[in-house]
């Protein structure tokens, strides 16, 4: 079952419109949900006045911040955010109140009718220029705006520049984009008494339990968080989102459920990719080998610390590159500004940071006059080697990522000549990702078999079209020794399934199907024992295939053992979890389970007339470890280079005075079946031990700086500002004509 | 007003709600999403006469009397349409979310042109926007189809 390209389990109801996400559920009596939102970027509130909005025939309650109690402020590490705005916003977008009404239209009616007074105050959109001195501070504690500061200090940094024969120091930056999944957001809440049923497209249910439970003063217990498949996520789902305002709504309805649907206008201020500027300093010595490397990043964070207080160390890590490096220092600062609070974006923080250091590799070698290729096979990290965490690296494959990804691409460099008649000139250029997962992250599963073979498999990995069920259902099938047939997935309800940290950072297929492994352990160790007597062979000579025990000459079904032991069910949990992490004054520690690994090679023809690119080639290889289903796994190779070509091609979205100007698809563009490369070629490394490694992300860091690698090969210019426009090369080709 | 929608006729208080809101709250066809509500990602697809139109820019009065077609009237005898089964043999979808709209704009483009090379097939599905991006088992789900139905006749 294990290494099988099974259709995902609810392929039927995938093709046939029948999937029930959240925007299909309707439940008995329920009101519908609209949200006031902030009009000004930064402002005192002076009044929030819902007099004439409540009398709007069919409005059932108002949420203000009148509601709120001294616990309502959320945040994975810095509780800043309010339920809805207390006193001030910080962003042009940020809720302020809530209704809730019989029908979508009367509230929507009663939403204009909030009379709200604004004192503007000074706002900040840049994090660098949020950081000067005489900025607006926008949260008391914070009076530089700087959240959150992680260090990572390894080496002599000094002695190792000054060891250098050349240092070069670019920046790099990224701006605000959005994960867009083509589902908003979408919640519903029920209160019975002071217990809270919340339906919600999440990435992480018991991550929104916790919260809930904190701000709502209630026990986890009482928290019921049921999530349906999702129609994608991408990060923009992860963590915290409208689940506190909903849940809170609801409480104000006397027991009728609440649902609110964001429009997608609202999920282009909900959560966002973060802008990051990011320098590198590098010293190099004319044998090609690195000395030193110095990282400063800024990254903004938005209104609110949000996730970022987690993500930002996280992007310190995964800063450095997968390159041995004697010594280096980072400093990556999360920094408020009024723009909507920034979360993870598909391949969460690496986006940015691959984009700066694969993007200087070339500038060396350029400069260097080394080939690129060679100049990154003859630095990349091998197994034993240590990070500068001082971490020592297992299961590496940087070098056959990269040597796959090349060797996609075709060996010949006829293609790279202009087609004929064709005015396009022809490029390639390659990227190396390095990316840690969570560091400290537990899962659980529960197996419980029926009397008819049935097993039901209880976890909470959501399912988001990565096909996390099915690669679940696949490894119990495998494990246990049942067919795929037997078993029913149930969950996310953490009223039922146990716990799991989050669905996100490609952690799932690692650390959930560790659990599902542990706890398939558990359930055949006890059918052996119940099954042993009933064979008349011992525990260790039985082993299990298709549903049954099976001994040299005999064998039981697993619900026979069951009949024979007048037992109506088996019910066996396991359990999975790292506890792992970096001292915060150093960086020093261990960083990540396993790294991810992934590289891209891209050949593309650009315009030199229009500064159209079109990207001929793209190669994609993932280090997978063991791959449970090839054509998922494909699938989400594939899905990392097109997803990964919004942001490198297209995707920015603008602000004025912190208005965003696009929040539409129609102005914000996102890639199209146009858009893909002509040929695209996806390859999953796998490993002879046999780790399983999730592959969500692997391959779309690369993709921007492959392909601005690939524009210099091709025109000679380099682009250092994302997304690569057309008007950014016809600009970068007018400054190297004027030279 | 009546609405003909997968061969039944159905009486509709439409007034001027989209046909994407009436299909979906009134007549419980939620196969058909909103994705973007400007036309731009074809998640609301639906085959008016043969033609795909999006669902959240029509008013439902524009096509009363025209023939409808969802993703729920796709099955013909409990089977599913041999668009739908190339999907899933070809593994064309991941959330699955776009799905619909991407099967019936197929159904459109075969219905035209029943043998389409790879640059028709990006042309005419432009119009539907997967963020998963399993566009290359898309282009491979409609060739495939297109293969079945020449086998056939």
């Amino acid at each position: 079952m294990i290494g099988e390209s099974v259709p995902m389990l609810d392929s039927v109801a995938r093709v046939t419109g029948a999937v029930d996400y959240m925007i299909n559920l309707r439940l008995p009596n329920m009101l519908f949900g609209k949200i006031v939102r902030s009009q000004a970027p930064h402002a005192k509130l002076l009044k929030v006045d819902h007099t004439n909005a409540l009398q709007v025939p069919g409005v059932v309650a108002i949420l203000t911040g009148e509601d709120l109690g001294a616990n309502a402020f959320y945040g994975v590490a810095v509780k800043d955010q309010g339920v809805v705005a207390v006193d001030r916003v910080r962003y042009v977008g940020e809720p302020i109140a809530a209704i809730a009404a019989e029908s979508l239209s009367a509230a929507e009616e009663a939403a204009l009718l909030i009379d709200i007074e604004y004192d503007e105050l000074t706002a900040v959109f840049d994090s660098q220029a949020a950081i000067q001195a005489g900025a607006p501070a926008l949260h008391e504690k914070s009076p530089n705006n700087i959240f959150k500061h992680a260090k990572l200090r390894h080496g002599d940094l000094d002695a190792a520049f000054a060891a250098a024969d050349e240092i070069f120091e670019d920046t790099f930056t990224s701006p605000v984009a959005q994960q867009a999944s083509l589902e908003p957001h979408v919640s519903a809440a029920q209160w019975d008494g002071e217990h809270l049923t919340l339906w919600t497209a999440s990435q992480a249910p018991f991550m929104v339990r916790k919260t809930l439970s904190e701000i709502l003063g209630i026990a986890p217990e009482a928290v019921r968080v049921i999530v349906p498949p999702l129609g994608g996520g991408y990060g923009g789902k992860g963590h915290i989102r409208i689940e506190p305002l909903v849940a809170a709504m609801a409480r104000k309805t006397k027991g009728r459920p609440v649902k609110f649907v964001l429009s997608r206008a609202e999920e282009f201020v909900t959560v966002t990719k973060h802008a990051a500027s990011i320098t590198l300093k590098t010293g190099v010595k004319r044998d090609g080998t690195f000395t030193a490397r110095q990282v400063t990043i800024y990254w903004n964070g938005g209104a609110y610390a949000d996730a970022s207080p987690m993500l930002v160390p996280a992007g310190m890590v995964r800063s450095v590159g997968p390159y041995r490096i004697p010594a280096v220092s980072v400093d990556s600062y999360g920094i408020y500004t009024n723009l909507p609070p920034a979360g993870a974006y598909r391949g969460a923080m690496s986006s940015q940071t691959t984009w700066a250091y694969e993007s200087q590799m070339d500038i060396i070698a350029h400069k260097m006059g080394w080939d690129p290729l060679e100049f990154r096979m003859k630095n990349l990290f091998v197994s034993g080697e240590h990070f500068a965490t001082g971490e020592e690296l297992h299961d590496v494959h940087f070098v056959e990522c990269l040597e796959a990804s090349a060797k996609g691409l075709g060996a010949s460099p006829s293609p790279l000549t202009p087609p004929p008649g064709g005015e396009g000139k022809r490029g390639r250029g390659y990227g190396v990702m390095m990316k840690s997962t969570v560091a400290t992250s537990k899962s659980q599963a529960r197996l419980k078999l029926m009397v008819d073979g049935t097993v039901m498999l209880y976890t909470s990995t959501v399912e988001m079209g990565q096909g996390g069920h099915t690669t679940m259902a696949q490894i119990t099938a495998e494990t246990l020794g049942v067919p795929l047939s037997a078993i029913k997935v149930i969950g996310p309800d953490t009223a039922i399934t146990p716990f799991d940290s989050t669905t996100s950072a490609s952690r799932s297929t690692s650390m959930m199907g560790n659990a599902v492994i542990a706890a398939c352990g558990s359930m055949k160790k006890k059918l052996f024992e119940l099954g042993a007597p009933l064979l008349e062979t011992p525990p260790d000579q039985l082993r299990t295939e298709n549903g049954f025990i099976v001994a040299d000459e005999t064998s039981i079904s697993f619900g026979d053992i069951l009949k024979r032991n007048n037992l109506n069910e088996l019910d066996e949990a396991g359990e999975y979890s790292t506890s792992l992490g970096l001292d915060p004054e150093t960086g020093q520690g261990v960083a990540t389970p396993h790294w991810h690994q992934g590289a891209g090679a891209a050949e593309v023809e650009v315009d030199p007339e229009t500064g159209r690119i079109t990207i001929l080639r793209y190669s994609a290889a993932a280090f997978a470890g063991r791959v449970v289903n090839p054509r998922m796994a494909q699938l989400q190779n594939d899905g990392n280079v097109i997803f990964g070509l919004g942001p490198t091609l297209m995707e920015e979205i603008l602000f004025d005075g912190g208005q965003p100007t696009n929040p539409n698809l129609a102005d914000y563009a996102i890639p199209s079946i146009r858009d893909i490369p002509n040929e695209l070629i996806s390859i999953c490394i796998e490993s002879d031990k046999g780790e399983m490694h999730g592959i969500g992300e692997m391959t779309l860091p690369s993709v921007a700086p492959a392909i601005a690698n690939a524009i210099e090969d091709a025109i000679g210019v380099r682009i250092k500002d994302l997304p690569i426009t057309a008007e950014k090369i016809l600009q970068a080709l007018r400054e190297k004509a004027e030279k | 007003m009546i609405l003909n929608v997968n061969g039944s006729k159905h009486e509709v208080e439409a007034g001027m709600r989209t046909l994407l809101e009436v299909l979906r709250d009134d007549l419980g066809l939620v196969g058909t999403k909103e994705g973007c509500g400007v036309g731009m990602c074809g998640a609301c697809t639906v085959l008016v006469d043969g033609k795909p139109i999006s669902g959240c820019l029509t008013l439902a009065q524009q096509v009363a009397g025209n023939e409808i077609l969802t993703v729920e009237g796709l099955e013909k005898d409990g089977k599913l349409h041999p668009i739908q089964q190339a999907f899933i043999d070809e593994g064309a979808f991941q959330c699955a979310y776009c799905t619909p709209g991407f099967i019936l704009a197929t159904a459109a483009l075969l219905n035209e042109n029943p043998s389409p090379g790879e640059d028709e097939i990006r042309e005419y599905l432009s119009g539907n926007l997967c963020r998963c991006g399993s566009y290359q088992n898309i282009i491979k789900a409609v060739k495939t189809a297109s293969e079945k139905a020449r086998q056939d006749v």
